[in-house]
C-alpha cells in the first residue's frame, strides 16, 4: 500500500534509508557538515590548541601582522587573534546552540499548551506570539538585550527569547493537526490517561520536523549573536568573540586589516557551512525531491 | 517479451465476426524494468460490453488509462498493437489522440469528486467536449448540454447547468460525468470503477443508466471492476485479469458460472454473497511489479502448480467456447 | 432472560447547524438520529447495515460514549452510559473494544506494533511486565500474522495486515464486545475472505458480542446473526439474519436486497430518486419519497419501530406481506 507519507509519519528505522542516505549524497551539503565539524573541532579543542591567553594583554605586541610568535597577529591590546579566534568559535557555537536549545524548550511548551488546550487559553497565547512573531529577530533581541544588560548569558536569554515565537507557533500547528488524528481518540477510547496521550502519542508525532528547524536555526542564531557584539550590545569586552572583534577592529581597517578581516571570514565561513547543511537538510526531508526508494 | 502467445480471442470461432471495434494483440506495458502489462489480447466488436475484472494491481486500470492514450511513451514504453477502427493507437501522434478522446472514445472515472473540476459549472464542463470536438455554438451547446443533463437523469436539468459540481450530491456528480463521457456519442465507452465510491442503491441506478445509454448510442463499452458479481451483470463478455495478464476471457455467464482458471475459480470462492456460508481465500498475495516470478504469474498461489508452471508461460486454450490460460484445465 | 449488556431507549442525536443570514436565527437541525431502540445481548452478533447519512457511525459512537445522546437513554448493563464514574469508564474501555474504519489512521504511526498491541495490557495491567513479549506474540499469531512484524511500524504493512493488527490490538484486553467500523471496506476480496473468517472464528471461539457497521449485506450476512437496517437515523428494520435476507418486510430493506449485485440475478435498480439528506427531514416516514408502496398516510405518520413477529421489529406502517 503506498500512502502519502510526511515526515511526522516516519519511524526511525525509515529515517537511514530515508533521509540519511539522500543527505550524505547532496554535496554541498557534506561539505557543510565538514566544515562545521572542524569548527567543533577547533572549539572543544581550544584550550589546547591556543598558543595565548585569549584574554592575555600585551601591549608592546600589539597591532601586529602574523608572525612566529602570534600565528594570526595580534589586535590593539596585543592580544593574540589566533586564540580569540578560537575561543570565539567556543563561544559562538555555545551561545548558538544554547539559545536555540532554550528557545525550543519555551516555544514548544508554549504551542503545546496552546494546542492542547484551545478556547482562550489558545488564544491569549497565540496573540502573545502573534506579538513576538511581528518584530524582526535582531530588533527584538536588542529590546530583550536593553531590558537584562549586557554580557553572554543574557545574549543566550535574549536570543531565547526571539526564537520563542516561531517554535510555539509551529508546535501548535502541528499539535492541532495531530491533535484530530484518529489514533488520539483511539488512545482516549482504550482509557489512556490525558497525560499518556501527551507524553506517549502527540509529543513523538510533534518534535521531529521542530528539530529539523531548531537545527537550521542555529546559524541565524550565530548571525544575531555576532551582530549584537557589533553592536556593543553583546557580550562585554575583553570576552573572546567575533562580532565584538570585528567591531574593534574597525578602527584599523587600513593599517591592521586583520583585526577585523580574520574573525569576518571564520564568520562567514561558518555561516555559508551552517547553510549548505540547511538546505541539505531541507532537500532531505522534502518528499518532491525525493526518489521513492 | 518470447513469442508466447496469451489469449487470443480471434482464434476462437465467432460465427460472423465483423472487424472488431477494439483489437489488442500482444500489448505489453512497461515501466522502467516492470512489466506491468503482458501480453493482453482483447477484441470488442461493436455494440458489445467486455468487463476487466481483478483485483488491485492485476493492470485493468493501466490497461484503461493505456487505451485512452494516458499512458504512453516517455513514461512508458509500449509494446504489441492497439486497434481502434483499423486505427494503430499506440502508433498515433498526440495531437490525434486528443481528437479521439472525449470524441470518440469517451472515459468515466472512478471518483466524479475528484474528476469534475471545482472551478466550472456542471454546464460549462458537459459543454467543453461539444466545443471541441463538435464545434457547437453557444446556445447550440446549452440546449445540448440541457438535453444530456435529461438523459443521464438529473432532475431540473436547466437550473442545474449552473450549479457547481460541490453542490451536487455523489450520484449526481456521476451522472454528470457519465453526460460529458458521452456528450459526443462516442462509439466505445471506457469506465472506471464507475460506481465504486457509490452507495449501494444508488450504484444499481447508474449502471442500469450507463447501460441504457450505451444500448441507445449501440456503443461499446469496456468496464474495469473489482466486483464480480457486478461484472456478470452488467456485461457480455469477461476478460479477469491477474498481475497484468488475463487469464481468462468469454462471455460472462460461462466464465462465472464455471470458472476454469484456478485464479478465477480462487476469485468465485472468496466472494461473499448473499447467504454465503463459507469463504475460500487465495493463499499468498500478489507479487511485486519488479519481482514477477517466471512462468505463469499465478503459479506461487495455484493449488494446481506444477514444475512447468514454474518454467513457461502457459498458451491460451480455447475451451468451452472460451480462452484460458492454463497448463492444467480440467 | 439474562439483562441485554447494552440496551438503547429512544435515543436521539441532533446536531446544530448554524443558520443562514447574519443573526443565525433559521438553525437547522441535523438530526443523525431519531427513536432508535436497540438491545443487544451478550454473545449476539449484530451487523448494522445502512447507506450515506443512515446515521450507522454516528450510532457507534454513541454507544462507545464517544458522543452523548441529545435524548434518550444509552444504557451499559443497567448503568446510563453518561454517568459512570472513572473506575467504571474504565473498565468500560476494558471491556469494549473498538476498531476503526481507517486502521492505520488509528495507530501511532511512531510506535512500533508489539508497542502497539502492548499498550493495553499495559494500560489495564493485564499481567506481568516480562509477561508482555509472549503475550504480544500469542495475539499476533492468533490473527495469523508472522512474528517477525512486531518491529515493524504500521506504515510498512499491507491494508490487509494493518487491519488484522487493528483486530489483534481490540483482542488485547480480553473485551466482552468488539464494535467494527467497516472493518472489510476497501479491501481485495481474497484480503477480505480472510479477515471476514478471522472474526468469525473469533467470535465463534470466545463468544465475544459483535456490533459490526457495513454497507454491505452480503458481509453483514456472513458475519452476524441478526441484522439491523437503519435509514436516515431510524432503526427501520431488525431482526435475526436469516429471515431478514429471505423475506424483508420493509420496503427498504427490500430495496437494499434487490440492489445487491448476484451472479445469478439481472440488474435491476429497485429504488429511483437520491438518497435525502438528514437535514430538515420532512413529515411522515422518511422513506416515503421513494418507497415504490407509498400511500396517503406514510406522509402524515412516522412510523415507530414496532415487533412485527417475536423476533422482528419493523419501521413501515405497511410492511411487505410476501417474500
Amino acid at each position: 500500500m503506498s500512502d502519502a507519507l510526511n515526515i511526522t509519519a516516519t519511524p526511525d528505522s525509515q529515517w537511514k534509508r530515508r533521509f540519511m542516505q539522500p543527505l550524505l549524497r547532496q554535496r554541498s551539503a557534506m561539505v557543510g557538515l565538514a566544515i562545521i565539524a572542524l569548527y567543533v573541532v577547533a572549539a572543544v579543542f581550544a584550550p589546547w590548541l591556543a598558543t595565548h591567553d585569549p584574554t592575555a594583554q600585551d601591549l608592546m605586541a600589539s597591532l601586529q601582522g602574523p608572525s612566529a610568535a602570534h600565528w594570526l597577529g595580534t589586535d590593539s591590546y596585543g592580544q593574540d587573534l589566533y586564540s580569540r579566534l578560537l575561543y570565539g568559535a567556543q563561544l559562538a557555537l555555545i551561545i548558538g546552540f544554547a539559545s536555540v536549545a532554550l528557545g525550543l524548550v519555551a516555544g514548544v511548551a508554549i504551542g503545546l499548551t496552546a494546542g492542547l488546550m484551545g478556547g482562550r487559553t489558545e488564544w491569549v497565547l497565540m496573540r502573545i506570539v502573534d506579538g513576538l512573531l511581528a518584530f524582526p529577530e535582531l530588533i527584538l533581541a536588542m529590546a530583550f538585550m536593553a531590558v537584562l544588560g549586557l554580557g553572554t548569558e543574557n545574549v543566550v536569554y535574549a536570543l531565547a527569547l526571539s526564537f520563542v515565537g516561531p517554535f510555539a507557533r509551529m508546535t501548535r500547528g502541528d499539535v492541532l493537526q495531530v491533535k484530530n488524528q484518529p489514533y488520539i481518540e483511539a488512545a482516549q477510547l482504550m482509557g489512556v490517561s490525558t497525560a499518556a496521550i501527551i507524553w506517549r502519542h502527540v509529543l513523538p508525532n510533534v518534535v521531529s520536523p521542530i528539530l529539523v528547524q531548531a537545527g537550521m536555526r542555529v546559524s541565524i542564531a550565530i548571525l544575531l549573536e555576532s551582530g549584537l557584539s557589533f553592536l556593543g550590545i553583546g557580550v562585554v569586552p575583553p570576552t573572546p568573540d567575533w562580532g565584538l572583534m570585528i567591531s574593534e577592529g574597525r578602527g584599523f581597517i587600513t593599517m591592521a586589516p586583520w583585526i577585523s578581516g580574520v574573525p569576518g571570514v571564520a564568520l562567514a565561513i561558518l555561516l555559508v557551512a551552517l547553510n549548505l547543511l540547511g538546505d541539505g537538510l531541507r532537500d532531505a526531508f522534502d518528499p518532491t525531491t525525493q526518489k521513492d526508494a | 517479451m518470447d513469442c508466447a502467445v496469451a489469449l487470443n480471442p480471434l482464434a476462437a470461432d465467432m460465427p460472423g465476426s465483423q472487424e472488431p471495434l477494439l483489437e489488442v494483440r500482444d500489448f505489453s506495458l512497461r515501466r522502467g524494468k516492470a512489466v506491468v502489462l503482458d501480453g493482453v489480447n482483447l477484441a470488442l466488436q461493436p455494440g458489445e460490453t467486455l468487463g476487466l475484472i481483478g483485483e488491485s494491481g492485476a493492470g485493468k486500470s493501466t490497461l484503461a488509462l493505456a487505451l485512452i492514450g494516458l499512458l504512453r511513451p516517455p513514461e512508458v514504453q509500449l509494446e504489441g498493437s492497439m486497434r481502434f477502427r483499423g486505427t494503430e493507437l499506440t502508433q498515433l501522434r498526440e495531437a490525434d489522440y486528443r481528437r479521439l478522446r472525449g470524441n470518440k472514445i469517451g472515459l468515466i472515472f472512478q471518483d466524479a469528486t475528484a474528476a469534475l473540476n471545482p472551478c466550472f459549472t456542471v454546464g460549462e464542463q458537459i459543454a467543453e467536449p461539444l466545443k471541441r470536438h463538435l464545434g457547437l455554438s453557444k446556445w447550440n451547446r446549452r440546449e445540448q448540454a440541457t438535453a444530456l443533463m435529461h438523459s443521464v437523469g438529473i432532475p431540473e436539468p436547466r437550473l442545474r447547468l449552473d450549479a457547481y459540481p460541490h453542490e451536487l450530491s455523489g450520484g449526481m456528480q456521476q451522472r454528470v460525468m457519465i453526460a460529458i463521457a458521452l456528450a459526443c456519442n462516442p462509439e466505445l465507452l471506457l469506465a472506471d470503477e464507475p460506481t465504486s465510491a457509490l452507495d449501494v442503491t444508488i450504484q444499481a441506478q447508474i449502471m442500469e443508466l450507463i447501460l441504457d445509454r450505451v444500448r441507445a448510442l449501440n456503443s461499446s463499452a469496456v468496464f474495469v471492476l473489482h466486483d464480480l458479481a457486478l461484472g456478470a451483470q452488467v456485461c457480455d463478455r469477461i476478460a479477469v485479469m491477474y498481475a497484468g495478464q488475463i487469464v481468462e476471457e468469454g462471455p460472462s455467464e460461462r466464465v462465472l458460472a464455471s470458472p476454469l482458471h484456478p485464479y478465477t475459480r480462487g476469485l468465485k470462492s472468496c466472494v461473499v454473497e448473499l447467504g454465503s456460508r463459507t469463504l475460500e481465500p487465495i493463499p499468498g498475495q500478489v507479487p511485486p511489479l519488479n519481482a514477477m516470478p517466471a512462468g505463469c504469474r499465478f503459479a506461487p498461489r495455484c493449488p494446481k502448480a506444477k514444475a512447468i508452471c514454474g518454467e513457461q508461460r502457459p498458451l491460451a486454450e480455447t475451451r468451452d467456447g472460451r480462452q484460458v490460460a492454463c497448463w492444467f484445465i480440467d | 432472560m439474562q439483562e441485554p449488556i447494552f440496551s438503547l431507549l429512544d435515543v436521539e442525536r441532533t446536531y446544530e447547524l448554524r443558520g443562514r443570514g447574519w443573526f443565525h436565527r433559521t438553525a437547522r437541525q441535523l438530526k443523525a438520529l431519531d427513536g432508535v431502540r436497540l438491545e443487544l445481548q451478550r454473545g449476539d452478533t449484530l451487523a448494522l447495515v445502512g447507506e450515506s447519512g443512515s446515521g450507522k457511525s454516528t450510532l457507534i459512537r454513541l454507544m462507545l460514549g464517544l458522543e452523548p445522546a441529545s435524548d434518550g437513554r444509552v444504557l451499559y448493563g443497567q448503568r446510563d452510559l453518561s454517568q459512570l464514574d472513572a473506575e467504571a469508564r474504565k473498565r468500560f474501555a476494558r471491556e469494549v473494544a473498538f476498531i476503526y474504519q481507517n486502521a492505520r489512521g488509528s495507530m501511532n504511526p511512531r510506535m512500533r506494533i508489539e508497542d502497539i498491541l502492548a499498550e493495553p495490557i499495559r494500560l489495564h495491567r493485564l499481567c506481568a511486565e516480562s509477561a508482555i513479549p509472549e503475550r504480544v506474540a500469542a495475539l499476533l499469531d492468533r490473527v495469523g500474522l508472522p512474528a517477525g512484524l512486531l518491529q515493524r511500524f504500521p506504515s510498512e504493512l499491507s491494508g490487509g495486515q494493518i487491519r488484522r493488527v487493528a483486530i489483534a490490538r481490540a483482542l488485547a484486553a480480553e473485551p466482552q464486545v468488539i464494535m467494527a467500523d467497516e472493518s472489510v471496506a476497501g479491501l481485495d476480496v481474497s484480503v477480505q475472505a480472510q479477515v471476514l473468517n478471522l472474526l468469525r472464528d473469533l467470535c465463534c471461539e470466545s463468544g465475544i458480542t459483535l456490533v459490526f457497521i457495513t454497507h454491505d449485506l452480503g458481509v453483514a450476512s456472513y458475519l452476524c446473526e441478526k441484522i439491523a437496517v437503519l435509514y436516515l437515523g431510524r432503526i427501520v428494520e431488525q431482526g435475526p439474519t436469516d429471515a431478514i435476507l429471505n423475506t424483508p418486510r420493509h420496503p427498504y430493506t427490500r430495496a437494499l436486497l434487490q440492489a445487491f449485485p448476484r451472479f445469478d440475478m439481472p440488474l435491476k435498480a429497485s429504488l429511483s430518486g437520491e438518497i435525502p439528506s438528514p437535514v430538515d427531514l420532512p413529515k411522515g416516514c422518511r422513506f416515503a419519497g421513494r418507497c415504490p408502496e407509498a400511500q396517503a398516510a406514510c406522509r402524515e405518520t412516522d412510523p415507530a419501530l414496532t415487533m412485527f413477529d417475536a423476533e422482528r421489529q419493523v419501521a413501515c406502517l405497511f410492511p411487505v406481506a410476501t417474500a
